[in-house]
């Protein structure tokens, strides 16, 4: 088993006349964290995990999962599409029972159908009657019982309600912690993240605009407000600056002290990511663990 | 539901179009229950020997004239029906087997399984040509069953179009085009409604023309003699009994052709007719009987041929969409 999860070099995907999705999109996931992709809708969240999942072919660059192309990697990647494709005709059972069949020698059973069991789910009722939530957990349940290595999960938890999502995210806590599985999950929602992911990959325009450990982004950042010109922060990256009542507050990647007569704060994740989408033109970051190899240099502030 | 031969993909593909599995072995089941019933009836009920008389005493069969009478008139729809078989398998394939799951996304669930987009094509050819192929003979082993001892019956000629392809292996070629030709379009369309009628009409569409151009791929043989007295009649007993006949006329020392009613004098020029219109003899342009195998195998190897062409470009537009 390899230590990186997935890597992308230079990875561009465009759909003919719709334009681009992704364009150099170049980072590196180590095996064995939870990842967050947030960006914008429309950003190339999906297209980089359908991607991932062998489901779409690179119109440029080069993607490597698990140490191998996305083909190849399929047996152990689980993937769960945004809208939740299951087939409306048959039952939950016979839908395990699909994921049995497709996935031999890998498929838990017991595991599948404890998540149906805890939404309390009847397992004859058909998909076709099932809510958005409940389609959810099936597709979850699906993913989960395949025992892969990476699962990419595309807006897992928008359907659900607090408390099922908590409960299946904790679910998917303990098997990921318990197998040491790889999971990169997409979201706008960046509350749902904070709790339960340790890794991040902003993307926005088609590119990987932060990427790293959540506490390595955060602790990159400073948030600092003072009464003085912006020229005073110029040895740092000015990430966003405006002005407030308090006088000038900007998010910067210091490098070094900051001078005399500015507040320093650490930023909120949220805070971190909100400057990162209003500023398409600040640098991007990668920190080293996430930035592809041979390019760390390049693209680390 | 749990032999070797039903794992896996196989599995998936059979209990998701269950209900159109079973519809079609039902339609079987009851083309084998009425053929047999009216086989049996033809029997027990014979024709009427002697005269009907006004007042109804004829023995009658569910309103027909003879129970024979009935099962020509059935074995005729039924030969026509069998046209349809190869067209209900490219709409079927088409539409709700590869065209639904592109529609709505499906096939995202199926192709990060353990198994490959192409396996799960591969997997849905097989089964449906398996399918297809079995219920295609099984409808026309009943129908040979319905037809044997009949075979010379006016309504159920060799050479008739639906009776053709219901007693030959072109039938089972044109069952495969289906299937194929259904995954060609379903893969390119990806649309349920769209794809069910494209494939559809392209698979009879293949199936119309190629009956219109079938008696053309093998050459005819002529049959001719002298034409006897003065007027232009000629005898035909040199033709095979249940030949098709493509053309025949009668023609003139030169050896040219004209049909006799057209070309006689004073008639208007309306028709290729020659110079000298004398009749010396007659000739008959005939596929006999035996030339019925000759043009079920090419005819079924062309439609193989064109099953194998889809094939290939229904795998170069899979490949072309996905890794």
């Amino acid at each position: 088993m390899t230590d990186t999860a997935i890597e992308a070099a230079a990875l561009a995907m465009s759909y003919g006349r719709r334009g681009h999705a992704l364009r150099d999109c170049s980072f590196r996931l180590p095996a064995g964290r939870i990842c967050a992709v947030v960006g914008p809708n429309g950003a190339g969240k999906s297209t980089l995990l359908a991607l991932a999942a062998g489901l779409l072919k690179p119109t440029g660059g080069a993607l490597t999962v698990l140490g191998t192309d996305p083909a190849t990697a399929r047996e152990h990647v689980a993937y769960v599409a945004q809208d939740k494709p299951l087939y409306p005709q048959l039952s939950i059972a016979d839908t395990l029972r699909l994921g049995a069949e497709l996935n031999p020698g890998r498929w838990d059973t017991g595991l599948a159908e404890r998540v149906v069991r805890e939404g309390d789910l009847d397992p004859n009722l058909r998909v076709r009657t099932l809510s958005g939530g409940q389609r959810t957990r099936v597709a979850l349940a699906l993913a989960l019982g395949k025992r892969a290595e990476l699962l990419l999960l595309d807006e897992p938890m928008a359907d659900l309600d607090p408390l099922a999502r908590h409960q299946l995210m904790g679910t998917l806590m303990a098997e990921a912690a318990e197998h040491g599985t790889t999971v990169v999950m997409s979201s706008h929602i960046v509350g749902e993240l904070a709790e339960s992911c340790d890794h991040l990959l902003l993307v926005s325009g088609g590119r990987v605009r932060l990427g790293g450990g959540i506490d390595d982004l955060v602790s990159a950042h400073a948030l600092v407000t003072g009464r003085r010109p912006v020229e005073d922060l110029a040895p740092h990256t000015v990430v966003e600056s405006r002005a407030t009542g308090r006088g000038l507050a900007a998010l910067i990647r210091p490098d070094g002290p900051v001078g005399e007569g500015w507040d320093v704060e650490e930023p909120s994740l949220e805070e971190l990511l909100l400057a990162h989408l209003r500023s398409p033109e600040s640098p991007a970051l990668l920190t080293p663990s996430t930035a592809p190899a041979g390019r760390e240099r390049e693209v680390t502030a | 539901m749990s032999s070797p031969l039903l794992r896996g993909p196989r599995w998936a593909d059979v209990r998701l179009h269950r209900g159109a599995l079973w519809t079609g072995l039902g339609l079987v089941v009851l083309a084998a229950a009425v053929t047999g019933y009216l086989r049996w009836a033809a029997h027990a009920y014979p024709e009427p020997t002697g005269p009907c008389t006004s007042d109804g005493s004829c023995d009658t069969f569910l309103g027909f004239g003879s129970a024979r009478t009935l099962l020509y008139e059935f074995l005729q729809n039924y030969s026509t029906g069998m046209l349809l078989i190869p067209v209900l398998i490219g709409a079927f394939v088409a539409g709700p087997v590869i065209g639904r799951e592109l529609e709505t996304g499906t096939h995202r669930l199926a192709w990060t399984q353990s198994q490959s987009p192409a396996r799960w094509l591969v997997s849905k050819l097989t089964v449906f040509a398996v399918l297809s192929v079995a219920g295609g003979l099984a409808l026309m082993a009943v129908f040979w069953v319905g037809r044997s001892g009949h075979e010379g019956m006016s309504d159920l000629i060799w050479a008739d179009r639906g009776v053709y392809e219901s007693i030959g292996p072109a039938l089972v070629a044109y069952c495969l085009l289906g299937v194929m030709v259904g995954a060609l379009v379903g893969l390119l369309v990806r649309r349920t409604l769209v794809a069910l009628a494209a494939g559809g009409l392209i698979t009879g569409l293949v199936l119309l023309g190629m009956g219109s151009v079938r008696w053309e791929l093998f050459p005819v043989r002529t049959v001719s003699g002298p034409a006897s007295g003065t007027r232009t009649s000629y005898t035909m007993h040199d033709i095979p009994v249940h030949s098709l006949i493509m053309d025949m006329g009668v023609h003139n020392t030169a050896g040219e052709r004209f049909v006799a009613g057209q070309c006689s004098p004073g008639q208007m020029a309306d028709f290729p007719c020659p110079s000298d219109t004398r009749v010396t003899g007659w000739y008959a342009d005939v596929h006999p009987y035996s030339h019925f195998w000759y043009v079920q195998l090419i005819e079924t190897a062309i439609v193989l041929a064109l099953a194998a062409a889809a094939l290939y470009a229904a795998f170069r537009v899979l490949r072309r969409r996905t890794v």
